[in-house]
């Protein structure tokens, strides 16, 4: 083999604490290596070309670049050394910029270590073999999880862009957060009002099959060829009969059961139809406060429904769906509030959260939009408003900032004005963080139109008094202690992961974040990938979002899914699981180890039990090989061999000769 | 072991419907057995049990996978059973096993150490709790209990836990449950230099004879063991500690959750290794990790041969 080994400078990223010059001369020692350089950006046009003419002229059968982590360059060099006319496995990259000059000072021990990931690098490459890839179908259907505004938003282009688009809802109709909503910043526009025609093009739209109050059970398969079993959990309604009158929830008897769409504002009935948008618009059972479920005798709904749809004896369901690719837009969830003690952990009727305030502001909600306060149903004339309840707080492991509640506080100022001309509104404030179009306008005009008392400091404590809630404070701007007489108190709570998020992202197989946020590919430049080809992202499941964003990204989503199946077939990836028949002695134990079921129990001509790989279902994860005792079964391009290669090149043998 | 005679009329009743059955007889001298074949009624009547018969004859059902075999089992070898069918090695519908009870074997080391000389033993008898040991006109009498295995002196498995037929009346070992054997805590008390060094010498007596190997019964790779080939090329055929500590430490890894503690390994190595010391601590391991305990249960599936997105006894995320 004749390799040509490329150390990058990557600008001074590299070169400022690696003596690049040193490492490519240390590789021409290495067994095989016929040319090293090191050069100032290996990825750039002249980087790419200098590797090429050094094929060309050195007539290279291998290289190994050293520079940043292959999940960047990977593919830009392997591409560059296909243009040279070499398979494009008979390339190793070493990350000598992630791994050494990014993470430590000393130019002499990173110098020396990137020596080490060099050699191994070379080492492995001189038992890499050419690899081929096969062609498969795409499944030209996409799964959308999620019927929040960024999964409507993506189901709605995919559809139109003329996939097939199989939109899977957890709850009992799609809308999400933003159907809870009054008003959005900075337009002060309905929420429902935006939200509705969307969600109706949903239900009509030909191309879109929707599963309601169903859940992902399981995933398998892989990008193009994704097999989803979908759980549909039980309404005890037969949503073919259902029409939606509402009739049985005039009759229910069971009128105290909790209102999940309201957010505990006010109670609904045991069967209930969310609100009255609602998408589909369809009755379900409430199992836990339905009579025929607690007490055993009931059924008045049962008795009056129209088209007889109440059936108490269903059960959940399953379906199975095929498609191609996955689109997670599973949103957020509100911080629980509970947690803090000195804002009464949830105890003080008085003291609610943000989303609750949007509820009793809005016409479609339990009070019709008159704002009463919860405790005695008066109207509140004296608003306080705490920001970053679970935002921005290392105490309760929420670090980070939501990013919208500084914006919805302030539509929820102006609200409270609109709604109560008389009343005062003041807000507690960390900072203001207005960074969108229009956004610094908005919070300015609710500070100087609507005369938004602003305070500048944390909340210490809020304590009942009278009929009244005393919030106590810092004002760090005035320097002075505060209190404020408050006849309703508003927790700004923050966003976090959607219950669930991480089950569903191993399911998924998508990494997410300590928080349970979903990770993006790349921060910057894959904002919408993961690192799972074919599943993306869309909305506040990857991050807090506000709608403008959310929507944008189910956009991109959608993009990015359009664009996937603008090809008929995929390229499979030949770095998969292959077995040595002659050594395989037909133990099946690989059979039972693999996650994926890919490996196949056969017999030889002989009859002798043999295992086999089926190509396009192996993921390359390498269980197989690790259980196989006799490594018959090899994971191609990192073979037994090429591994000990490395750990060879790596540590020369501790052990002392006898 | 009791019930030879008993254990002779069952062979000559089930040897029709079988291509043979395996058991012990005396081998070249007073001390030794050796694995006995019985293909025909006459051969039944070399069959010998005892503390003599050492060797675990599961170790022969993989390679007779074709035939119908019955085999004679002592409580540990049934453990090796078992882990083959869990494995689905052997099938079960061609293998007869017959259980016995045991109460130990001998561990020829340790005799020699005693007796000196293992090269003329003319004649091993039991007598309650001792050995009669004659070689020539000489007699030593030894206590059994100095002179057994090492796996005998914290067994809790004396009567085969599966079988066909069971020959004799099960014995009890419930004072043994849970101890775990004192050469690991022994070995423990050392410093890491000193279990370094140790190991270091260990594996520089090694010859890579394979005798470790090919006496386990749960070595079923034969000739496509990764010891031997060059494709993959795991080991040279160096001899040094590196390449011989490596291939011992891959005997162990491959018998991660499904070593039965057998003592096959250590018992046929002419170097007399402590291997079984590398196999009490990985099955400790197992023990803590997986809760499991290889060749119990046939319905069990070995741990490590099996696939789980989350381990019971691992937390790898905070839900």
């Amino acid at each position: 083999m004749r390799i040509g080994v490329f150390i990058c400078h990557c600008g001074s990223n590299i070169a400022g604490t690696v003596d690049c010059a040193k490492v490519a001369d240390a590789a021409k020692a290495f067994p095989d290596v016929v040319h090293a350089e090191d050069t100032m950006y290996a990825c750039s046009e002249p980087g790419q070309q200098g590797i090429i003419d050094a094929i060309h002229e050195k007539n290279l059968t291998g290289v190994v670049v050293a520079s940043c982590t292959p999940r960047m360059h990977e593919p830009t060099f392997r591409r560059a050394v296909e243009r040279a006319g070499l398979n494009k496995y008979m390339f190793e990259m070493a990350n000598i910029r992630e791994h050494v000059s990014w993470i430590g000072k000393d130019k002499e021990l990173n110098t020396n270590k990137a020596i080490d990931l060099v050699m191994m690098a070379a080492e492995k490459l001189r038992h890499n073999a050419p690899l081929m890839a096969k062609k498969f179908d795409i499944n030209k259907r996409v799964l959308i999880i999620g019927g929040g505004v960024a999964g409507i938003q993506a189901a709605l282009d995919c559809a139109e862009g003329g996939l097939e688009v199989v939109l899977v809802e957890k709850t009992t109709s799609i809308g999400g957060k933003m159907a809870k909503l009054d008003k959005t910043f900075p337009t002060v526009d309905c929420s429902c009002c935006i939200l509705g025609p969307k969600m109706v093009d949903v239900a009509q739209h030909p191309n879109i099959t929707l599963y309601a109050h169903a859940e992902v059970e399981e995933v398998n398969g892989y990008i193009g060829n994704f097999e989803i079993r979908i759980k549909q959990k039980t309404t005890y309604v037969d949503w073919e009969k259902c029409t939606g009158c509402g009739l049985c929830m005039e009759k229910c008897p069971s009128k105290k059961s909790y209102d999940h769409f309201n957010n505990g504002v006010g109670t609904t009935t045991a069967i209930n139809i969310p609100f009255p948008q609602a998408i589909p618009k369809k009755a379900k059972i409430d199992a836990e406060y339905c009579r025929m479920f607690t007490k055993g005798k009931c059924g008045v709904c049962a008795k009056v429904c129209p088209t007889g749809a109440i059936s108490f004896e269903m059960t959940d369901t399953e379906v199975t769906e095929n498609v191609g690719a996955i689109v997670a837009a599973t949103g957020y969830d509100l911080f629980d509030h509970a947690k803090y003690p000195e804002y009464g952990a949830g105890k003080y009727p008085d003291v609610i959260t943000s989303i609750q305030y949007e509820r009793l502001m809005s016409a479609s909600g339990p009070t019709s939009g008159h704002i009463k306060r919860p405790s005695d149903g008066k109207e509140p004339k004296n608003v306080v408003f705490i920001q970053c309840v679970g935002s921005r707080d290392k105490s309760v492991n929420r670090p980070y900032c939501s990013g919208f509640c500084c914006m919805y506080t302030a539509k929820q100022a102006i609200l409270t004005k609109d709604h109560i001309p008389d009343s005062r509104s003041f807000v507690f404030y960390m900072d203001i963080r207005s960074p969108g179009k229009d956004y610094d306008e908005f919070v300015r005009r609710s500070i100087e139109q609507y005369d938004t008392q602003y305070i500048r400091g944390r909340v210490s404590l809020i304590y009942p008094q009278g009929d009244k809630m005393i919030v106590r404070g810092a004002d760090t701007l005035a320097g002075a202690q505060v209190e404020v007489e408050a006849d309703l108190v508003v927790l700004a709570v923050g966003a976090e992961s959607a219950a669930g998020a991480p089950q569903l992202a191993e399911k998924l197989r998508i990494s997410y974040d300590s928080y349970g946020f979903y990770m993006e590919s790349h921060p910057k430049l894959k904002p919408v990938e993961t690192n799972t080809a074919g599943v993306f992202l869309a909305g506040a499941c990857q991050g807090p979002k506000d709608i403008p964003s959310s929507v944008g990204q189910g956009s991109a989503a959608a993009a990015k899914v359009l664009s996937l199946f603008s090809k008929d077939q995929l390229e499979s990836d030949p770095q998969i699981a292959l077995v040595n028949a002659s050594r395989c002695i037909g133990c099946y134990k690989c059979v039972e180890t693999c996650p994926f079921g890919a490996v196949k129990e056969e017999q030889d001509r002989f009859n002798n039990p043999k295992a086999r790989v089926i190509e396009t279902i192996c993921q390359g994860c390498g269980v197989c090989t690790v259980t196989c005792p006799q490594s018959a079964i090899q994971l191609q391009h990192f073979t037994d061999n090429q591994i000990l290669a490395e750990v060879k090149a790596l540590c020369p043998s501790m052990m002392v000769k006898n | 072991m009791k019930g030879l005679e008993e254990l002779k009329d069952k062979i000559h009743e089930i040897l029709p419907d079988l291509d043979l059955v395996i058991g012990w007889e005396q081998g070249y001298d007073g001390l030794h057995a050796t694995p006995l074949f019985i293909k025909t009624p006459e051969d039944v009547d070399r069959l010998i049990i005892g503390p003599l018969c050492v060797h675990n004859l599961a170790t022969y059902l993989p390679g007779l996978k074709d035939k119908k075999v019955g085999v004679i089992v002592k409580g540990c070898d049934s453990r090796a059973v078992i882990e083959l069918l869990q494995e689905k090695l052997i099938n079960k519908d061609n293998v007869v096993i017959l259980g016995l009870t045991c109460d130990g074997v001998i561990n020829l080391t340790k005799l020699g150490r005693k007796i000196g000389s293992l090269g003329a033993v003319d004649d091993v008898k039991v007598e309650g709790e001792k050995l009669n040991v004659v070689i020539g006109d000489q007699q030593h009498n030894i206590a059994f209990s100095e002179v057994k295995q090492d796996k005998c002196e914290n067994c809790i498995y004396p009567n085969a836990l599966v079988f066909d037929h069971f020959i004799g009346e099960p014995v009890d070992r419930v004072e043994n449950v849970g101890a775990e054997h004192q050469s690991l805590s022994d070995f423990e008390g050392k410093s890491f230099d000193q279990r370094f060094a140790f190991w270091k010498h260990e594996m520089s007596r090694c010859i890579r004879c394979h005798a470790c190997r090919n006496a386990c019964p749960m070595c079923v790779c034969r000739d496509h063991c990764v010891a031997m080939t060059r494709n993959p090329h795991w080991l040279s055929q160096e001899n040094n500690v590196a390449e011989n500590w490596m291939f011992q430490m891959i005997h162990v890894m491959h018998l991660t959750g499904r070593c039965v503690e057998c003592g096959e390994c250590e018992r046929a190595c002419p170097m007399d290794i402590p291997l079984m010391l590398l196999r009490r601590q990985m099955n400790r391991g197992v023990r803590e990790v997986f809760d499991y305990e290889a060749g119990i249960d046939a319905q069990n599936r070995p741990p490590l041969l099996t696939f789980k997105v989350e381990e019971d006894n691992i937390s790898e995320r905070e839900w």
